[in-house]
């Protein structure tokens, strides 16, 4: 590139309920029921508007993960939740994620829209298509439906939640006749400030990719390398070009686990101190539900055998994240670890998303890199712990942004779809 | 004789108006009601009025926006499933501390039915679904009881010594097998107050629940249950009953609503305290647990041992 990129970067946060590590909880800063408490969460929704962030990001899932050290698998239902803390922001935007698999295409459109009109057009829904046995326990399956199919569905559950929200503008039936689906009517909702909620996408498998390009207009990504991430930004952003759209449709916001500190080593401690407080097994079990396979299995101190690092025989029945597994078995290859070595070296560099340990000022310095570089437009941030970790990322992180001229000084815009607008362009490739 | 309660049903353009309005949401909020019903169109088969709202699209901003006020939202199965309802009946509550519940309706006045052969669920495409008749909408009033029960809140300790933030092994599986089938549990615990009020709507006597031994409906509104709905402009009933839901026609202003709900409750109408649950709110007493026999979904937790610490032992 030879002008230097102009505009300013996206900013989300992934509120992995408390943190997304699992120790989160052992704060004093926090009741023990917190993750219930209407107040913790229109806490977290008040900060990341002094900060005026672009967007609060709430993963989700129809099933429960064992709660016994961690709140991370705990979900109350996100557009109720982040209904809440619409209602006591004005600005932030608030993304919700829902499944394409275990929703209804008509509910769902009217639930979001109505949604979206209560929040003031500030809502995004986060399409996803929901891995796991136990999510389709609850809705009388006996296993999940194949990748393919998943996400077939999911691309004519898409087109026709966007027809009824469009029928919601202009007052015609839909008439739709799928392989999935049958819906003939309209929605009664009235447009939101935003007309209907942004889309967004998150993982990395080829098929995900693929409706990203043809409907998201955000891509919640996981990047491990800077040399990957501009890969995939440009891969991403040629499939929007390819279905006829602009580039600047479609904003890729990679996530980023962060640990901060006033110095790189008071960040290191807490990282340090968070893991340490958290069960060993749970990076294990995060590391096999990513991969897909049992990683309590492996010996410790034994590199990775070859037969895991390879490509995939079953892309269809495998139960991992396809994105997460790519960019993890690219960090093994590249230095070929024990799977011990893997574990704690990940403290710092994340796993499967990227991670991030040291001080406001560098991670300033890390934003700016990898936007210069073409290889985002925001990060959603992932705050090792959110009732200090925002707080840090909005009155010290921000600030030095804004001195540096890559962020807005106030919102200048109202709209969730505005927010992303207003930020900087895809630069040329 | 005591005195009626007395209730408002909002149909689908009052939900419009009334949250997008500051001085009505305050009005509303300082009203001495037992509920608001947010959207009982949906539920009471009347015709789809121009507008509407998700009713718990409605509740959540309810939950952040006022004190006092407390709910039903109205949702049925035509389109929904018993574990998204649980969910967002259960997160409506720990939002709103404990001011909302359900009224579960048969029929969604607002909604395409799904295909044919399973008009209730069937349209969601995986292959499920059930008829679009009362006992389906029962069923899944039972299925949203169990669930929300199926974490119990006390078992939240929060113990920094042990590392253990959950007693996990007091979850339990549902293993519903009615119209739908559910494994459970629900992903977020029971609120605090206690599992949420379920109501059912029936215009007559026919319309009642087909109610069976663990029966999850508390309160039946419409002309066949025990509280009566009575159109704005009408007189309320000169019988003995528990409470009356003052029900507005789409045409009709919540403005004016409030107008009238003000006279009565000034008048022949007991003012409920402000404030609580809407469990409370109804003298209703905390519905019988699960059965003790149901399976635990995690195994017993046990002090946790850190990476470090295991470390150690393999120098």
């Amino acid at each position: 590139m030879t002008n230097r990129r102009s505009g300013h970067v996206l900013l989300g946060i992934n509120v992995l309920v408390l943190g997304y590590l699992p120790a989160s909880w052992k704060t004093p800063l926090l009741k023990k029921d917190a993750f219930i408490d209407p107040e913790y969460w229109a806490n977290i929704g008040r900060t990341a508007e002094r900060g005026t962030l672009d967007a609060i990001f709430l993963a989700d899932g129809p099933l429960l993960g064992d709660p016994a050290y961690d709140a991370n698998p705990i979900r109350l239902e996100p557009t109720v939740n982040w209904g809440q803390v619409a209602s006591v922001t004005s600005h932030v935007g608030l993304v919700a994620t829902a499944s394409s698999t275990f929703n209804d295409p008509f509910e769902l459109a009217e639930r979001l829209l109505s949604w979206d009109h209560q929040t003031g057009g500030r809502a995004a829904w986060n399409v996803v298509t929901t891995r796991g046995v136990p999510a389709a326990r609850n809705f009388g399956l006996p296993d999940i439906p194949f990748r393919d199919d998943r996400y077939e569905r999911a691309s004519e559950f898409v087109d026709i939640v966007r027809a009824l929200w469009e029928s919601a503008a202009t007052g015609r039936d839909i008439h739709h006749h799928g392989e999935f689906f049958e819906v003939e009517g309209r929605l009664r909702v009235p447009p939101s400030k935003q007309g209907r909620p942004v889309i967004f996408q998150a993982g990395g498998s080829p098929q995900g990719r693929a409706l990203a390009g043809r409907v998201a207009e955000g891509v919640f990504s996981a990047e491990l390398t800077k040399n990957q991430a501009v890969e995939h930004y440009r891969l991403v952003k040629g499939f929007a070009r390819d279905n006829g759209r602009s580039p600047d449709d479609i904003k890729i916001l990679p996530g980023l686990l962060l640990s901060l500190g006033s110095t790189e080593e008071e960040a290191r401690r807490r990282s340090d101190e968070l893991h340490d407080a958290g069960p060993a097994s749970y990076s294990i079990g995060w590391l096999s539900q990513a991969i897909g396979y049992d990683a309590s299995k492996l010996e410790l101190d034994e590199p990775f055998p070859e037969d895991i690092l390879r490509p995939l025989n079953d892309s269809q029945t495998f139960t991992g994240s396809i994105g997460f597994r790519e960019s993890i078995i690219t960090q093994i290859r590249k230095t070929n670890p024990t799977v011990r070595e893997y574990l704690r070296q990940t403290r710092y560099t994340g796993s499967g998303h990227a991670g991030f340990v040291g001080t406001p000022e560098q991670l300033a310095d890390h934003i700016d890199d990898w936007f210069h570089a073409g290889a985002i437009d925001g990060f959603n941030l992932q705050p090792d712990r959110l009732i200090d970790g925002l707080e840090v990322i909005a009155d010290e992180l921000v600030p030095i942004l804004r001195k540096r001229g890559l962020y807005r000084h106030e919102y200048e815009t109202e709209t969730l779809r505005e927010h992303f607008r207003a930020a900087s362009p895809t630069p040329a490739f | 004789m005591t005195a009626p309660y007395l209730a408002l049903g909002l149909a689908g353009p009052h939900l419009v108006e009334l949250t997008g309005n500051r001085a009505l949401l305050s009005r509303w909020d300082s009203l001495p009601v037992a509920f608001s019903v947010l959207g009982i169109d949906r539920v009471d088969g009347s015709a789809p009025a121009a507008v509407t709202l998700a009713s718990s699209a409605v509740g959540a901003t309810l939950a952040g926006s006022t004190k006092y006020g407390r709910f039903f939202i109205a949702a049925t199965p035509q389109r929904d499933h018993p574990y998204n309802i649980a969910r967002r009946i259960a997160s409506l509550a720990h939002l709103s501390g404990g001011r909302s519940g359900l009224l579960i309706g048969v029929r969604d006045d607002y909604a395409p039915e799904g295909p044919k052969e399973a008009p209730a669920w069937g349209g969601a495409g995986l292959g499920g679904g059930a008829p679009l008749n009362a006992q389906t909408a029962y069923d899944a009033a039972r299925a949203v009881r169990a669930l929300e029960q199926s974490w119990p809140h006390s078992s939240i300790i929060g113990n920094r010594d042990t590392g253990i933030l959950v007693q996990s092994n007091r979850i339990v599986h549902v293993d519903i097998d009615n119209s739908f089938s559910i494994a459970g549990p629900l992903n977020a615990p029971e609120p605090v107050t206690g599992a949420s009020v379920i109501a059912w709507y029936a215009a007559t006597p026919t319309d009642n629940p087909p109610v069976d031994g663990n029966n999850p409906i508390e309160l039946v509104l419409g002309a066949g249950g025990s509280v009566p709905v009575v159109a704005l402009g009408k007189e309320p009933p000169a019988d003995d009953m528990e409470g009356v839901v003052l029900r507005a026609d789409p045409e009709q202003s919540v403005g004016n609503l409030l107008d009238i709900a003000e006279r009565w409750l000034s008048d022949r109408f007991a003012p409920i305290a402000l404030g609580g649950s809407l469990r409370a709110a109804l003298g209703l007493s905390a519905p019988a647990p699960l059965p003790p026999t149901a399976r635990a979904a995690f195994p017993p937790p046990k002090p946790h041992v850190s990476l470090q610490r295991q470390r150690s032992h393999h120098p």
